[in-house]
């Protein structure tokens, strides 16, 4: 009995929502339930009792070119079972199955795998993670806001050209963007440039010292941006290279969530994996290449040789700059006060005699 | 050198590549000037007295608002797009206490309230009908005396179905009053004498000053807006076709079932039916 009763109230409401989405035109394939109905308008919500300001708003053109685009608006947002709904108290659970069916898959796509790598990561909550850590640790959403469809420029896939071969066979309009999800991903490691990566990793998190204290974190993670920045990694992606490594090259694998404390053996840059990870980028790597610390702070008393010639060589860049700029103000001066004047129009640039140049 | 003849008059080309390079000097020693005081992957030696400058003129309150825009962003996950914004002395006076969020009260409507801020303006809703004085809707756009449109919200793209983007992003229905041929709007601007004037005072004022000075502003306002129907019906006060609404947006306006699922809610909302 139970159970037709709950048949017949998910019937009745799987009715009304349809009864809604045929009274508009022109919904979008994933919101048959026609939620982008109030959702649209970019208006659409309240400063909470907390006074944070909370938008509802989906714009359905950007939806509608996104990742997610097929996806049923309540196949993520499942506690909404009622027309008009509650304020929502309950999060979304990424790794719930949703009602579309991969390529050559009976199944239902779930993020359950890749969760499940994340989970076990030094990001994943742990059972014995303080509170504070629990908060601070990001989620899905943190890092992944829904994504968009983004075609590769570079010169490796002629685009149009392998697109219409798709053509040959495949509607435009599914194949585009089922080509561009592909090809996005060919790009590099990851589909974010370096720079967003290195943003994504210390804006917030990592560079939050404060934060970081809290969490009780090992001086190396304190000082992790920062000598990050000093590296020459560092400093190439700062400069917009979009080559050199970033947080991911090097701390995760082709799975980028499995980042791990170094001490872990699975970690990318543990000890015994350092040469896998540098032969990414750097061809002809070798145990002793692999020593090099990449980023860690270069103090007098832990690192007294590599300080010693960091501080040389340092002196050696800034005397060198200052040094010429000394040496031309200097001689300039020592000319002005002689009475030679600078002229820079019609001839030579100083004109006069020195005072001291008795021999004239 | 003594005997030498003096350099005199150089070609033209010597006096370019000469700035030439005195740019590529000067951008250089500011580069390094950079690297060596601010730059993160540098010494940084002056970001110590950077960071106690902005140490001393920290605000909480601003930190806290700007971290809830960043955590908004996140827990959006849907983009989080920024539209324009007029510019603070031509937004409506309401601005002065009130955002595009005003309402927070019933629960049950108040994000579909403010969703409809994007359309009119506060007036539109609670002006105060006075009798001998009729009000007109039109479109009106702060920045230009007569919006043409296309206005957002009049008209579907056919192929996507989705509402037409609009270039204006400002012009919203307001109420006019109309004498004769003439239409009066019946809203003020923050650049109005009186909003001017408290601005500039209302510090110096004391609370029951305030609030005194606020009922003001509030003389052709009631606290109660419209009810839906008084828009989304057949005869409502907007005229939606003559404000420039395509045929099928208006019968979807006119007939909206939200509407009935606001204004029907009791009826509709069988308690328990849902619950499993």
């Amino acid at each position: 009995m139970e159970f037709i009763r709950i048949i017949t109230r998910k019937t009745l409401f799987l009715a009304i929502f349809l009864l809604f989405s045929f009274m508009t035109p022109g919904v979008d394939a994933a919101d048959k339930e026609n939620c982008l109905m109030c959702h649209k308008y970019r208006q659409i919500g309240r400063i909470d009792e907390k006074g944070r300001k909370r938008s509802y708003f989906v714009n359905e053109n950007i939806y509608a070119n996104s990742v997610h685009r097929n996806v049923p608006c309540r196949d993520c947002h499942t506690y909404i079972d009622k027309l008009p709904h509650d304020p929502v108290t309950q999060e979304v659970n990424c790794a719930n199955e949703c009602h579309i069916k991969p390529p050559f898959s009976n199944d239902n796509f779930s993020h359950k795998k890749i969760i499940d790598v994340y989970n076990r990561s030094v990001h994943g909550t742990q059972e014995d993670d303080s509170p504070e850590l629990k908060a601070a640790k990001p989620y899905c959403k943190y890092c992944h806001l829904n994504p968009i469809y983004t075609r590769v420029e570079e010169q490796r896939i002629a685009f149009e050209e392998t697109l219409g071969r798709c053509l040959n066979c495949h509607e435009r309009k599914g194949v585009t963007q089922a080509y561009k999800h592909i090809t996005h991903r060919l790009r590099s490691k990851t589909s974010r440039s370096p720079q967003e990566i290195v943003q994504l990793c210390s804006k917030n998190c990592h560079a939050d010292l404060v934060l970081m204290k809290k969490l009780k974190v090992s001086n190396e993670s304190m000082e992790a941006v920062k000598t990050y920045n000093e590296s020459i990694h560092g400093k190439a992606v700062g400069l917009g290279s979009q080559k050199a490594a970033d947080c991911v090259s090097c701390h995760a694998t082709s799975s980028i969530h499995d980042i791990y404390k170094k001490d872990e053996p699975h970690a990318t840059v543990n000890k015994a994996n350092l040469v896998k990870t540098c032969k990414q980028c750097h061809e002809n790597v070798t145990e002793r290449f692999a020593q090099i610390d990449v980023h860690s702070e270069i103090g007098p008393h832990e690192k007294p040789v590599l300080y010693s010639v960091n501080v040389i060589l340092g002196f050696a860049f800034y005397g060198s700059v200052f040094g010429l700029i000394g040496l031309a103000m200097l001689e300039s001066y020592g000319r002005r006060k002689d009475g030679i004047k600078m002229q820079i129009l019609h001839g030579t640039s100083w004109r006069g005699k020195s005072k001291r140049d008795k021999s004239k | 050198m003594p005997g030498e003849p003096k350099r005199l008059e150089h070609p033209r080309s010597v006096y370019i590549i000469g700035f030439i390079f005195k740019i590529i000097t000067l951008s250089v020693l500011i580069a390094v000037i950079y690297q060596i005081t601010f730059s993160p992957h540098g010494p940084a030696v002056l970001v110590p007295i950077k960071e106690k400058i902005e140490e001393s003129q920290k605000s909480a309150i601003l930190e806290e608002v700007r971290q809830q825009e960043e955590y908004e962003k996140h827990r959006h996950f849907h983009h989080v797009v920024e539209y324009p914004q007029l510019p603070e002395n031509m937004r409506p006076v309401c601005y002065i206490c009130h955002s595009d969020y005003p309402h927070s009260k019933n629960k049950k409507v108040r994000a579909m309230l403010n969703m409809h801020t994007q359309f009119f303006v506060c007036e539109t809703c609670h002006i105060q009908e006075q009798p001998g004085i009729s009000v007109t809707y039109k479109w009106y756009n702060p920045l230009n005396e007569t919006p043409k449109g296309p206005f957002y919200g009049t008209e579907y793209d056919p192929e996507t179905g989705n509402l037409i983007e609009v270039e204006d992003q400002f012009s919203k229905i307001s109420p006019f009053y109309r004498t004769g041929d003439k239409f009066k709007s019946a809203i003020q601007i923050q650049d109005s004498a009186l909003a001017q004037d408290y601005v500039k005072v209302r510090d110096k004022l004391t609370p029951e000053q305030r609030d005194n000075v606020k009922k003001k502003f509030h003389v052709h306002i009631k606290a109660k807006g419209h009810e839906c129907k008084v828009c989304h019906s057949r005869n409502g006060i907007l005229d939606f076709r003559n404000l420039g609404f395509s045929a099928n947006r208006t019968i979807d306006l006119e007939q909206l079932n939200i509407k009935g699922m606001v204004t029907k809610y009791e009826s509709f909302y069988i308690p328990n039916l849902f619950s499993e």
